[in-house]
Order: C-alpha cells, then structure tokens, then sequence
C-alpha cells in the first residue's frame, strides 16, 4: 500500500496519467486532446506502457504475458461515443446492456420528451462551477442548463449558511449530495428514501474516486475550477451506466454486503489455498470472481489488519469488471483505488479471465507496485496451473445459486439474510446469501417490483431517527418481514395467505437451513497470507456451538 | 412507556389521594409518595419525558395545572396557587429564568432529587422543538419584470425581515417549483429539504403559492472554554405529511372566513387581498403549534360523539323545530363535548369548522365556564334561572343595551361556488348548536332574543339528557380499566375519527399519552399506506420495544400501540383482533 502522502507518481498524478493514456491508444486529433494541456500533461506514463503494448482491443489475448492491454481505465475517443457505435471502440466501452437494450441510445435522447421524464431514475454528476460531468440518461450538453439550475440551487441555499438536501414532489424525489468539488443529483420516481438514494449517490461518487482518486479531483479543481472532467472520464460513462444498472436490480449495495457464490466449502478451501501459495511481494489482495460473484478472497495479513475491506470497494471492482467485456481480451493492468480503503491512492490490479471464450471466471490481483506488472502474472500463471491440475473450472461452473424450495419452506418465495455472527466480524467482509427470485418474480417487471419493497423495508427498519427492530407487511399480493437482530438482518417474502404463526415457523427453519448451509452459502474463514501461518482453525468447533438456538427466537 | 412501568400503581395511587383537597398538593410530599425520590436519574428522567409530552424539555405552566391527572386520569387539576408554587420553586437558582417564562424543567426535577453531575452535563443539552420560520403567500405574475419582484409578495411573516431577504426566499421557492416542473410539469415541489429547516409549497388557486418554512428539531450542545454551543439539527423528525396538511388548514381556515383568494381580488384587488391576509394570518399563525401537530392533523377528521338512537332522535327533532321555528337558519350543526353529533353542512366545510371550533373557539370559551360550576354564585345565571344557554359567538350578554349583534361570517360550498354565512354558536352547559344564517340578512336584537328564548331551555333539557345518558353508557362498560392498547381510527369515507392517544385537544397544546417517536412511527405507516391502494397491515416492533400495529382496509384506517413488551407477533396479532371485534365490528379482515 503506498503511502497517500506520497503520491506513486509525482506531481499530480492522476491527471497525467490519464491524460497520456487518453492520448495513447487513437490519436485522432482529439481536441479535447490538445485542450487538456492545461491540466499539466506530460509523457508520464511511459514506465507503465511497454513498448509492445498492443492497441486497446487485445487481439491475442490468450496467455502471452509479454503482450497486455494497459489501460486507463475508460478511454475512448468522442467521436465514436458520440456515434454510439456497437464496435469495441474503447476496451471498457463494451455494452453491458442486456437488461435495457436500448442502453447505448441514452445519450441521445431527447431531454424535452416526455420519455425522457418518465425515466425511474435519473442521475447527474456536475461540477461545482455547474460544468456537466455525467447524466445516465440524454446528453451533458442538452442538459447543461439544467444542471445549471440545480448548482444554482445548491450554492443558493449554501450562501444562506444551510444545505440543500432534497426535494420532494408528488412522483418525484430529488436528492443532492456535495463531494469535495462534486454535486451529485438523483431524480428519482422509484419511491425510494432519501437516505437511499443518497447512498446510491455515494457509490457512484466512489466510482469516480475509483478511477480518479479524491486527491487527484481535488488537485484538479484547485487548479482550474471550470475544468471539463469530462475529458479524464471519457468513456466511463459505460462504467456509471452499468453501476447505476446494479444498483437498481442487485440487493448487494442496498445491503451493503457481498453476494458470494455458493461452493461446497471443501472446493472453496482449495481454490483459496491456491490463490494464497501465489503471492508476491506487495500482492495485497487475490480476488477469485465467477459469474459475477465473489468465490474467494484473500488478503495480505499486514495490510487487512487494522482496515478491512469494504463490501462497497468489492461491488466497484465487481461493477467495473461486469461493465466491460474489454476485460476479456487477455490481461489487464490498471491503476485503480478503491475509494473506502484509501481514496487518494492507487492500486494496480490485474485483472484476467480464467475460461475464455466464457469468460465467467475472472481472477483479480491487486498490487501496490505499480511495477508489478510481470511479477504478478507469473502469479496468475501458478494459479492457473494449480487450478487446471485440480479441474477446478469446471467445478466452479457446475456451482450455481440456489432455489428457494430447497430449503423446504412451503410458504416462502424469497428472502435475504445477511449474518452478522461471523468468527472474526471485524476484520470480516460483510456477506449476504440469497436464493434465485423465481415466479411470480420472474418478470422483470415483478423482480423490481420486490426488491422496491425490500427497499422499502429496509429504509423504515434502518431508519436514521425511529429504527424499528421487526416489520411484518401484510399485502394483497404478499407478505414480507423483515428482522435485525445484534446476530442478523433477514428480510423475507411469503405468499400472501401465509398467517403469522406460519410465518414464524417458516423463519425458525430457515434460519436452522442457513446455518447447516453456512459453509457452502459463505466464506467462512477468509484466508490470509503474509511470513506467519494462517490462524489456526481450532476456534472453529467453538464458534459452530453457536447454533439456531442462542435465544433470538424468543423475540418473536 | 407508561408511568406503571417505572412507579407503582399503589404508590401513584396513594400520591394522588393524598392530595384529593384542593391546596393540599405539596410537590416534595407527591414526589415521595409516588416514589420518584428513590428512582435513578434515568428514571427520573423517563418519567420526566413521559410527563412533557410535547418533547420540549420543559413543562408549561398551563400544563401544570394537569400534572395530576397525567398520574391518574380521573385526579383534579391544580389550583392556580399550587401550580404558581410549583412553578416558583422552579426558579430556585435565581437565575429567574425558569420562572420567569413558567417554566418547570426537568432541570429542577433533578435538582430536587439528586445533584448527580452525569445529570447536570445532560441537562445542559437544550433541545428544541420544529418552529414556524416563516410564512408567506405569493404570486409571481404580479411582478414578472425585474426590479418588480416584491410585487409578487401579498404576505411575508415575520414582517420585520428585510425587503431583499424576501424576495431572495420568494426567488428560491420559484426556482425550486419551476426546477421540478422539468421533470414533471404538472406536479411541482410540494417540500424542499435542507439541514436547517423544510419549506412546504401549496398552490391553492392557479399561481398564488404559500410557503411555510419549518425550522427542524435541533439539539444545543455547550462547549467548553467559551465556544459557542454546537447545533445539531434533527433533519429526520419533521414528517412531510403532516406539516403539509397543516399548511393545507391554513388555507382551509382562511379561505372559511374569507372566501378564495380570487373572490378578494374580484372586491377588491390586491390590495384587499394583502390587508384580508395580513388581518387572517397575523393572528391565526400565532395559534400554531408546530411542535404537537401529529397524525390528526393529517386526518383532519372529526370526532363523533356516540349516541343512543332516542336521545340522537331527540336531537334530530330539537334541529328540525328550530328550523322551522327561525326560518332564516340555512344549516345547524350539534355537538356535545368537542364532539359532532349531527351536521347539516357539506362534509369538507364541517370539517374546517370543526377544526375551527374544537381547537380555537371552544378553548377560549371553556375557562369562565369551569370557572362558574365551581363557585356558587353565577352572576348570568341569577338573571335567567331557566336555562344555561349563552351566545359565543355575537352578543356577550343579550341584556347589555349596548351588546353587539355582529357574528363572524363564514364561508362555505354551494353547487355553483360559495355563500357567505353568519355563523351563530350558542351553547348550554357542553352541548353547543352552531346556526348559519346567509349573511345577506341583517341580524337584529330581536332575532338574538327569539333564538336564546327558544334555543335556551331546550338545549339546556337535551344537554342534560345526553349527558345522563353518557354517564350511564360509561357505568355499564365497567370501570375504566388501564387498557393495554391505544389507537387511533380514521374513515375517509365520513372523516370520523377516534383516538385514545390524544387526552384533549386545546388551542395550545394536543397532549397524546405516547411518546412522539411512536406517533412518528404512526405517521410514517400512514405514510407508507399511501403508497399503494390495497388493503395492508403493518406490525411494527420499535427499538423501545413497544409494538405498533397499522391496519388499512378500504378507506379506514386504524393505528394501534401496544403497551406489552414482551409480547411476541401472534400475541399481538390476538390482542388487536380482540380489539377490532369489541371496537370496530371486525371491519378489518385482514388475518
């Protein structure tokens, strides 16, 4: 981890970097190129990019380790996002948009129609100075005058000694969030809370922060306070896109923990096993993604000591992994932050798919070195190798999530548990697990229509001034509870006939399921590595005394 | 949290007994009796909160005088010279501060019972209640151009802000209402949120808009070494849903004694509107109590009182006489003890009158009359031995040669826009009649006297009779037993509503049994009942461990607060069944 105070590239750092890669891949006479000349450019970046370094679209991606892609993360010419072409224009400019087709139209649209008004949620990121930097939906241009208006509103109510927070009308909810020299606005007719929608604001915040840096962005604005950043995000308006797309259909953020995929636990030993004989000097973390589910995680002991990582970083580099299929032309090496560990530093990931063509499995190494490049990929190598010795891709690919009706409940449709009685909880990434949502939530439609309610018990079980510790919702079409307790936080949905008594029982089984299937639905003991062996697991018979009966179900 | 949960019944009991004679209440002496001197500080402190139920930190003066029959529902009030000494002996430190605003803060509570300095570092904490900012109402097509825009303002409180500072909050809830438009044309900003306060808009008539601004809730901090105290604002306590319908009743009440805001500026212009806003509204906004309004206000409903089918006839046939008898009268409207019984008006303008005579005109009224049962002597009752009947509205006392026969005009629906009324309301022990009269006749001396001299000696004979009735409905139910659940009842279809939350409702102050975080609790189920038009139930478990209970079916709504902690979810769900088959005819199927 270097040191914050010390930036891994002198002078201001980022802005260099990016600047220079921007101009890299396809010099055609960018003007917004030549402009960036004003935020100190200079050919910085030339110790990271070797020689050989092939174009951005990674042709021969298989295993040559001497060819790689590097990137900045985001780069692609305007001209081409202009044109939404379908093409891989920019490594990470590949659609991720199979849930809203007509994604790549977006920028386009017509800002004065009423199509463009009954978006479920709208999302503005803008300068201080009212520049637009980001809109989920239309173009930064045809929208200027109305981010105008709402910097105008923002820097009203602040000259008053007051911040403006939110407003509300009958469909809408609009919601302000100050960062450093960032306004971000949500317009919002999903019914969600404020507190909510702030926090979805956040992410995508960190998301910029994952790219940039706070330091850099601070750095920038100092310098020029009607800078274009834009020009330094060009391209990533795939990578908001595609968050602001899970943040509407995946519970992980609202719950802020991480979805892991199911594995019987003796499989998940290995595969950690593994990740942690291939380690290397300043390899901080090795993180084994399949299906967009973390498999397994482990960290360098020093490093995770006293700072745990955060679901939040996790759904960042699970985000921006998802938002590009650039990632699986061969491998990557990109400088990224993870906002909630360190937000002024840089880590260098490298990220590599295991099973092309599929691309489902995806191996991540973070370094702090940013010179690491060949170190860590000769630890890719290793894991790939142990990996194919123990047939272990085709072991991560018969897993999958699982059913409700596997746990045996007649009346329950679904549910959400994230557990908070784990061996080591501090140091602990928060997990969650949770069945496939199967009819009748198997419409699009059907699915948001229950994670709004989950949503919706969860602002009023969280609320910031009147938290509740139980909800129990009885509606026409079903009836939920939700429950947090010091051990979990469970939200479940049953069938609308389902009574109270029934209920109940229904949740003392499946609290009794979860716990027999904790060591396949959870990463139980996250491996660490560093010169010391692992902490011995004899606290292991000790902390599975803590079984279903430990008095919760007295509460209800 | 009751007080049973922290001092015994027995040991209230006895306190209260006690002090059965008036002047015999000695605070020191209730206080050990009941128990209190020998509870820790939090308990003291809990009982403290329990009995200040506006949350304000500080007991009124006028509440004081309930401070018994917050023990026990049944006790007496204190006499204004109790309550004085009481007081009084709040200002012990001298700094007359307490005393000088009649104040009884927990502070002194404390103090009396122990001098704990945990105590005193908290009860240096100065929390306070959501106040009003500002109000005004506008009109931006009145100074379109720039330079004109103090045009647009028709009023603006508190008067005394500067020209600029107006037109500057003016200008910001039009750029607020315009911004929204964008996104949605036809429905703009209700509220804007900020750190310090929530400003709420309401269109009334096309482009005149009035503003109400809500400072939040905010705890003061004292610093050490001389630094100003911190402020921590408590953006999350102020619900939209209420304070939006009380800015609604604004404009309800003004427009009951005004008209529109169109039908001024038809008479007058603009400038008969500002003079008719200024005269409603500098008055009417200092009889707003924003820190006790609550899930009522959202209702607005009217509480019912309940009858028996002979006396509700009885009253029927006295309307009808007096309908017949003083042909002027258009509509009447019964009610007996703040309660509607019967009303000929048109359901949303009863409403608003109501409102009006239960929270504004009744209280102002109800003093003289306590007042005079207590002593022997009734000076207008030795002039006229045949009935207890007295104007509140008009003249004060028909016998006066120089009495004014002027009454209050209202407003109200007719098929085709609005008449004028005069509204007459006479009443006779609890029972008190309004009479409306189109304003378009004058009314004289003699009208006023036929009314009392026909009117009089009825109502007093039918307030009598139900209140006989009352008294024996009340002994058949069984002594009032300490229920283990409070609720709140509202239709929509008929505005009825009910609650055994609120003790009494008085100009000042509504007092409720519970603690506010469960009538926000409250509010925000009503909330989230809006949301989708089904029939829902909710069951709550609050951190403090009381259970909570919605229930929506059709156009009724119950809200319910339940008084065991240990219940489990089925108890609970018995518990309100039982209630809804004794209460409400099992109307709420719901499981």
């Amino acid at each position: 981890m270097e040191d914050p105070a010390e930036p891994p590239l002198p002078g201001p750092t980022a802005v260099e970097q990016s600047a220079t890669l921007e101009a890299e891949p396809n010099q055609n006479a960018d003007p917004e190129t030549e402009e960036s000349e004003d935020v100190d450019v200079s050919a910085q970046s030339a110790d990271i990019v070797p020689d050989e370094a092939n174009g951005n679209n990674g042709n021969n991606g298989t295993d040559c380790s001497g060819e790689f892609v590097v990137t900045m993360l985001a780069r692609s010419n305007l001209e081409e996002q202009a044109v939404g072409t379908e093409g891989t224009s920019s490594p990470l400019s590949e659609d991720i948009a199979e849930e809203a087709p007509p994604l790549q139209s977006h920028r386009d649209e017509d800002v004065m129609a009423e199509s463009w008004r009954q978006h479920r949620k709208h999302v503005f990121v803008l300068s201080e100075a009212g520049k637009p930097i980001y809109s989920r939906y239309g173009s930064e241009e045809a929208l200027s005058s109305t981010m105008g208006v709402m910097m105008a509103l923002v820097s009203f109510v602040q000259s008053g000694d007051n911040m403006i927070r939110s407003v509300y009308s009958e469909e809408h909810t609009v919601v302000f969030l100050q960062k450093g020299p960032l306004v971000l606005v949500c317009v919002s007719n999903s019914r969600q809370s404020e507190q909510q929608l702030r926090a979805e604001l956040l992410y995508v915040y960190y998301q910029i922060i994952s790219m940039l840096t706070q330091a850099s962005i601070a750095r920038i604005f100092e310098h020029k306070k009607n800078y274009d950043l834009r020009r330094l995000l060009a391209g990533s308006e795939k990578i908001l896109d595609g968050l602001l797309n899970l943040v509407d259909w995946d519970p992980s953020f609202l719950l802020a923990a991480v979805h892991c995929l199911p594995l019987p636990s003796s499989l998940r030993d290995s595969l950690s096993q593994t990740l942690q004989k291939a380690i290397t000097p300043n390899l901080v973390f090795s993180i084994l993604i399949a299906k967009n589910q973390l498999v397994t995680i482990v960290q360098e002991k020093t490093v995770i000591e006293d700072a745990r990582l955060e679901p939040a970083d996790v759904h960042l580099l699970l985000n921006l992994i998802g938002a590009s299929s650039a990632f699986q032309a061969g491998e990557i090496w990109t400088p990224i932050c993870l906002p909630l560990f360190n937000p002024d530093c840089y880590f260098y990931a490298y990220i590599s798919y295991l099973d092309p063509p599929e691309c489902t499995v995806c191996l991540l190494l973070l370094s702090t070195d940013k010179e690491a490049f060949y170190a860590v990929a000769e630890c890719k190598r290793r894991i790939e190798e142990a990996m194919v010795a123990q047939n272990s891709l085709s072991l991560i690919a018969k897993a999958q999530s699982y059913s409700v009706s596997q746990v045996g409940v007649s009346d329950l449709r679904h549910f959400m548990y994230k557990p908070f009685d784990v061996p080591d909880n501090h140091h602990q990434l928060t997990q969650f697990t949770s069945p496939e949502m199967e009819a009748p939530y198997s419409s699009d439609e059907e699915k948001m229509r229950l994670l709004d309610l989950y949503r919706y018990m969860h602002s009023r079980i969280h609320s910031s001034s009147r938290p509740l510790k139980l909800i129990y919702h009885v509606a026409e079409r079903e009836t939920l509870l939700a429950w947090v307790t010091s051990k979990f936080e469970l939200y479940t949905c049953f069938s609308p006939l389902v009574t109270k008594a029934c209920a109940i029982t229904a949740i003392t089984k499946l609290l009794r399921w979860i716990k027999k299937e904790e060591d396949r639905l959870f990463i139980r003991y996250p491996p660490k590595y560093s010169t010391t062996p692992n902490p011995s697991k004899s606290s292991r018979k000790s902390e599975q005394q803590d079984s279903t009966d430990n008095g919760f179900m007295s509460l209800l | 949290m009751s007080l049973t949960s922290i001092l015994s019944a027995e040991a209230i009991e006895s306190a209260v007994k006690d002090c059965q004679e008036p002047n015999s209440f000695s605070y020191k002496k209730f206080f050990e009796l009941c128990g209190l001197t020998s509870k820790t500080p939090q308990e003291v402190k809990d009982v403290f909160n329990i009995l200040d139920e506006d949350n304000s930190g500080f007991i009124e003066e006028a509440e004081l005088k309930f401070f018994l029959q917050r023990f026990v529902p049944g006790a007496r009030t204190l006499t204004e010279a109790e309550a004085r000494t009481f007081v009084s002996a709040a200002d012990d430190d001298d700094d007359g501060k307490i005393g000088a605003e009649g104040l009884f803060s927990v502070v002194f509570l404390l103090g009396l019972l122990s001098r704990s300095p945990i105590m005193a570092a908290v009860s240096q904490e100065k929390q306070y209640t959501p106040s009003l900012l500002s109000f005004f109402v506008y009109n931006p097509s009145f100074g379109p151009r720039e330079g004109e825009e103090e045009k647009k303002i028709l009023f603006y409180h508190p008067s005394e802000v500067e020209k600029n500072e107006k037109i500057r909050n003016v200008g910001l809830c039009e750029a607020i209402v315009q911004f929204t438009r964008t996104f949605c044309p036809t429905k703009p900003a209700k509220s804007l949120h900020t750190q310090k306060n929530r400003q709420f808009f309401f269109e009334p008539e096309d482009n005149f808009w009035i503003v109400m601004i809500v400072r939040n809730p905010m705890v003061e901090k004292p610093n050490k070494d001389g630094k100003p105290p911190t402020v921590e604002y408590q953006e999350e306590e102020v619900l939209d849903t209420v304070y939006g319908a009380v800015l609604r009743q604004c404009y309800s009440m003004y427009k009951l004694f005004n008209g529109t805001f169109g039908r001024a500026m038809e008479a007058g212009g603009v400038s008969l509107l500002i003079q008719k806003l200024e005269k409603f509204f500098y008055r009417y906004l200092q009889t707003l109590h924003l820190q006790s309004c609550d899930l009522l206000d959202v209702f607005g409903g009217i509480s019912f009182f309940p009858l028996d089918k002979m006396t509700y006839l009885k009253i029927q046939s006295f309307v009808n006489r007096v309908e017949e008898s003083l042909s002027l009268v258009k509509y009447t409207a019964f009610l007996y003890n703040d309660q509607l019984i019967w009303s000929g008006l048109e359901q949303d303008d009863m409403r608003i009158l109501y409102k009006y005579l239960t929270t504004s005109l009744f209280p102002r009224h109800s003093e003289p009359e306590l007042a005079g049962r207590d002593s022997a002597l009734r000076p207008e009752v030795a002039g006229n031995l045949l009935h207890y009947g007295r104007f509140l509205t008009g003249p004060a006392n028909l016998k006066d040669p120089e009495a004014k026969f002027r009454f209050p005009k209202i407003f109200v629906h007719t098929e085709d826009g609005y008449e004028e009324l005069h509204l007459i309301v006479y009443k006779a022990m609890s029972a008190a009649v309004c009479f409306m009269i189109s304003a378009s006749v004058e009314l004289i001396r003699d009208f006023c006297e036929r009314l009392d001299a026909l009117v009089g000696p009825q109502l007093t004979l039918l307030a009598s009779d139900i209140c006989e009735q009352f008294t024996l409905n009340r002994r058949i139910s069984g002594p009032d037993k300490e229920p283990q659940f409070k609720f709140i009842y509202f239709n929509h279809m008929n505005l009825a509503e009910k609650s055994t939350i609120h003790m009494r409702k008085t100009a000042s102050v509504s007092l409720t049994s519970v603690h506010p975080d469960l009538m926000k609790i409250l509010g925000d189920i009503n909330c989230d009942f809006a949301r989708v038009d089904e029939d829902e139930e909710v069951i709550v478990k609050a951190m403090t461990d009381y259970w909570v209970v919605g229930k929506k079916s059709d156009q009724r709504e119950l809200y319910v607060i339940l008084n065991q902690k240990n219940a489990n979810l089925i108890e609970v769900n018995e518990e309100v069944k039982r209630l809804c088959a004794t209460q409400f005819n099992n109307i709420f199927f719901l499981d």
